[in-house]
């Protein structure tokens, strides 16, 4: 990381550098504040209704939270380098609906299952990752554009058929639990999170993601290869949204065609309520876990007093406006099309 | 790439050109190949347009969002909620006009939300869209509850079913509403400022226009066209199911893409995107006519919208090194 010295702009560092107190440092980190508002609402909720505090419900939280936090996590990725991807709901529910009938008809087993989710992930990604880095689309429109062909394709695939008889041998590892309140699930991708901190914290390719989306002019002119990291998080985007495909057969136990079609916003909400900004180059790979177990924790409680279903989007639509109102706190001047990618 | 030859009075829309060619050759291929297709002659190729006139009234207001650098993605819900609470004050026994002006009402009102929160707090219209379009979504699932309002008065179906000397009602208003949106943007102070505002928002600012109100009223006006397709589509379906304008989002915006107004903004003809509307429609007319399932259809407006873009951009990267190269050539020779 010799570069982060040439171009200091580039590459923000990933704490702050004035001198503060320890604990002004904690309170100011997202994940800290996140973690003290799902403590808030579990507590209200326990309040309201004893039964929330039990440890069917809080494993149940957690392996709800996984689905979405395997998504949120290669959103991350895209949003770290000031993109955007609309397609993971779609590569999830791909993902899920092959390998689902693969389960179902021919008895595939856990880490078969794994790898062949994955594998479609990564080549769904691939499509987003050359519409954007090779061809330079703007992101959001290619995104738009795969999100639209992929659920067809998930359509055209089924035949309008679902998934719906999981074996138990798959569908007790989101329901056991290791320790009271925590599923099998999430200590079984707990590593996937670790990998990915680690990776976009101490590795080159990961601080290129921060480099390339705090300002990819400077970035280029640090050297940095910006296309071939635009390309790789969009890879790494459809990886993780494969393998949450199956992690939502397991907790769910059934997919059908138009699985996932809501989940886009799901992923960019949970990603962005743990503090990844959708301008690029802040955030982190635990922000997208503990954004999804918030987001898991609330719509659960909604539930608890008797909010209908119908009225969960509108949940996460108005917690996403919340998050982004926070962020941009301070400089509410900003330019629209920050997001977008500068003419050329 | 928008326009063709160099000298100013050559000025070739090229872009619409194309369009052109491409919708007379698509008429001719599904009439030669679908039977039912042109089996009316002309006034039954109109009359295939109603169909997707609502569309193309989302697709207006959208391009005018767009050429301010923004994006939409409420527009679908939007009318989606206005069709439904049209259909509800129709099904309560309301003036069917009182209805229409409630729903467009309903209609600006969320755009105005839309307006407001991409202006005032300064937020990206991507997350601010993202973000209403699913609060929208709650609302009009609620209102529209267990069983959608549907089978309303003959003249209400007469809006969306008509024809006015052979061309359908639908089409008429899609048509006029175009008329006004070109315009609105080409000679008005508005449409020269989001205009401008869509090309170089600081450039605006320093012009000493006012960026924020103009993207405010953009999204209003965004939202006062999905109002009326919202309207449209419940006079021209009899019902207002919650998802009747919300699966138009995606063709909308291909249709504002593949009319070639630049997604970064500050470039594009309306023109052009009313061709791209009859384009794409008669596209999605045709293969739902050859029996191809909506899914399918959507599938396929996913590659138009990926396929314009990437023929675009390249076309126009071409072009422009074509462009310089010439032009290098001639100070050459002519030093």
């Amino acid at each position: 990381m010799t570069m982060a010295k040439d171009a200091e702009p580039a590459v923000r560092p990933v704490r702050d550098t004035t001198r503060r107190s320890e604990l002004a440092w904690l309170a100011s980190r997202r994940e800290v504040l996140v973690a003290a508002a799902i403590i808030l609402v579990i507590g209200i909720s326990t309040a309201v209704h004893s039964y929330f505090w039990s440890s069917a419900n809080i494993s149940f939280i957690f392996a709800d939270s996984i689905v979405v936090a395997c998504l949120a996590l290669g959103e991350s990725f895209v949003m770290l380098g000031r993109g955007i991807d609309l397609s993971v709901g779609s590569i999830m529910g791909m993902s899920a609906i092959i390998v689902g009938f693969q389960i179902q008809n021919h008895n595939m087993t856990l880490f078969p299952a794994l790898v062949f989710g994955a594998a479609i992930g990564i080549a769904l990604g691939l499509g987003n990752a050359l519409l954007v880095g090779v061809a330079r689309l703007p992101p959001i429109i290619a995104t738009l554009g795969t999100f639209s062909v992929y659920s067809g394709l998930e359509f055209v695939v089924t035949n309008g058929l679902q998934v719906d008889t999981i074996p138990n041998s798959l569908t007790n590892l989101g329901v056991h639990t290791v320790l009271p309140g925590v599923p099998i699930l999430l200590v079984a991708a707990l590593p996937l999170f670790i990998i990915g901190a680690i990776v976009l914290r101490y590795t080159t390719f990961g601080r290129a993601i921060y480099a390339v989306g705090d300002d990819s002019e400077a970035a280029y002119r640090a050297g940095i290869p910006v296309q071939r990291i635009l390309f790789s998080t969009y890879v790494i985007s459809g990886f993780t949204a494969g393998l949450a495909g199956i992690v939502l057969l397991i907790h769910t136990s059934g997919a059908s065609s138009t699985t996932g079609n809501t989940d886009n916003l799901n992923a960019i909400a949970a990603a962005l309520i743990g503090g990844t900004a959708l301008t690029g180059g802040r955030g982190g790979a635990f922000g997208a876990l503990i954004g999804s177990v918030f987001l898991s924790a609330t719509l659960t409680a909604l539930s608890y007093v008797h909010v209908s279903d119908i009225w969960q989007p509108a949940g996460v639509g108005v917690l996403v406006l919340l998050a982004v109102i926070y962020d941009s706190r301070g400089n509410a001047v900003r330019l629209p099309r920050m997001l977008r990618r500068r003419r050329t | 790439m928008t326009t063709l030859a160099l000298p100013k009075r050559w000025q070739v829309p090229g872009w619409g050109l194309c369009l052109m060619i491409a919708m007379l050759g698509e008429l001719t291929y599904f009439t030669f190949t679908t039977r039912y297709f042109a089996a009316n002659g002309v006034p039954g190729i109109l009359v295939l347009a109603e169909q997707f006139a609502p569309t193309g009234v989302l697709a207006l207001g959208m391009a005018m969002v767009i050429l301010t650098g923004s994006i939409d993605l409420s527009a679908g819900a939007n009318a989606s909620l206005t069709a439904i609470i049209c259909g509800l004050g129709l099904e309560k026994g309301y003036n069917m006009w009182l209805c229409i002006l409630a729903a467009i009402i309903a209609g600006t009102l969320v755009g105005l939300a839309n307006g407001l929160l991409v202006a005032l707090a300064g937020i990206d219209s991507l997350l601010v869209t993202l973000a209403t379009q699913f609060i929208v979504t709650s609302i009009l699932t609620s209102l529209a509850g267990a069983e959608p309002p549907f089978n309303f008065s003959v003249t209400f179906q007469g809006l969306g079913q008509g024809t006015v000397a052979d061309i359908p009602d639908d089409v008429l208003v899609f048509l006029v509403l175009g008329v006004a949106t070109i315009l609105i943007v080409n000679y008005t102070t508005l449409g020269r400022s989001l205009v401008l505002t869509g090309f170089s928002q600081r450039a605006a600012q320093y012009t000493g226009i006012a960026t924020r109100k103009t993207l405010a009223s953009v999204f209003t006006i965004n939202g006062a066209f999905a109002g009326v397709a919202g309207v449209l589509l419940a006079a021209y379906y009899n019902s207002a199911q919650p998802d009747t304008g919300t699966i138009l989002l995606l063709p909308a915006i291909t249709i504002v893409v593949l009319g070639g107004v630049d997604i970064f903004g500050g470039r594009g003809r309306i023109g052009e995107v009313i061709i791209a509307g009859f384009l794409l429609g008669y596209l999605s007319q045709g293969m739902l006519i050859e029996g191809n399932s909506s899914l399918t259809i959507t599938m396929v407006t996913g590659l138009v919208l990926i396929g314009a873009l990437v023929l675009k951009i390249s076309l126009e990267r071409n072009f422009r090194q074509l462009l310089s190269v010439r032009m290098q050539r001639l100070r050459t020779r002519h030093p």
